[in-house]
């Protein structure tokens, strides 16, 4: 019973276990759930990649330091946006800001050259169902898979905006900010494990 | 809302840091030969730190309340383990059989 009771007090209610705010608590299950379906796509992607007998040449196909600009920009604007919610924490929202409106350029920056390296592989010859270097199921899993990602980005660069523009008119709180910071995080993340099985292995 | 995270300005920028050095480490293994087992062990777990850096240093993990770091590593990376650990060997089972 002496064992017992700490979690009977913690977890039997009219309690906050996780001792976080709602917000923080729902943000990161749908980091979790969404998460999984990202682990889904790259186990798809493993699956198809181990049983082709011809898979692409990642040399061939990309062009390494272009996709090595795009991790920079999007590192980069992880490090703004946790700068951009240390300061609101702390009471500078100008300083939160501008990290803000960085954060974005970044997003912004990363949007327009995954655009480009798509258009370049289109041009290439790369479509859903074929491509001309190897497995025709590289195309499904490399558009399908950035695509998503990306379009993750596209509604992080929209959040970013509407942040932006509320926290400079003195409309959002620092709770706004932290969530939007563990949204934008959250796409990095992903990015890390993209960039690695992608483009590297 | 309480607010466990007590993690300084200068230690995202460190973290960036790491970030990046650990992606330019990356591009130039790469671009070095190495056993192709090797390279994948050593990609994976630059790979496993770069994400552990973002979660817990950019997104609190780390000072989070271990009721809720435990519901994100049990949560997220277990079940995503299950799921390698469920279609890795069936993929080899067909490459196999391609292979015949």
């Amino acid at each position: 019973m002496e064992t017992t009771a700490p979690i009977v007090d913690r977890w039997g209610g009219g309690t906050c276990p996780f001792d976080a705010g709602w917000k923080k608590v729902m943000m990161w299950s749908f980091i979790i759930t969404d998460g999984l379906l990202f682990a889904g796509f790259l186990g798809g992607y493993g699956y198809a990649r181990t049983m082709a007998t011809v898979w692409p040449d990642q040399s061939t196909v990309f062009t390494l330091p272009f996709i090595a600009a795009m991790t920079f920009v999007l590192i980069s604007s992880s490090a703004t946006m946790a700068s951009a919610v240390w300061s609101a924490q702390h009471g500078q929202r100008a300083v939160a800001v501008r990290y803000v409106w960085l954060t974005l350029v970044g997003a912004v920056l990363f949007l327009g050259m995954q655009a480009y390296e798509w258009t370049h592989l289109i041009e290439a010859g790369a479509t859903l169902s074929g491509n001309p270097w190897g497995d025709a199921l590289f195309g499904a899993y490399f558009f399908v898979t950035t695509g998503f990602h990306g379009s993750h980005v596209l509604i992080g660069a929209i959040v970013l905006l509407v942040l932006g523009i509320n926290l400079a008119r003195g409309r959002s709180t620092t709770e706004n900010v932290e969530m939007a910071g563990l949204y934008w995080h959250f796409v990095d993340l992903v990015w890390v494990f993209i960039f690695t099985c992608f483009y590297l292995l | 809302m309480t607010d466990h995270a007590d993690i300084g300005l200068k230690t995202y920028w460190v973290t960036w840091g790491i970030l990046l050095g650990l992606t330019l480490l990356m591009i130039v293994l790469d671009q070095t030969p190495m056993a192709r087992q090797l390279f994948v062990v050593v990609m994976l777990a630059a790979m496993s730190v770069k994400a552990t850096l973002i979660a817990g240093t950019f997104m609190h993990l780390r000072a989070e309340r271990l009721a809720l770091m435990l519901m994100v590593v049990v949560g997220l990376f277990v079940t995503g383990a299950i799921l390698f650990g469920l279609i890795v060997p069936d993929a080899f089972r067909i490459l196999e059989m391609n292979s015949r």
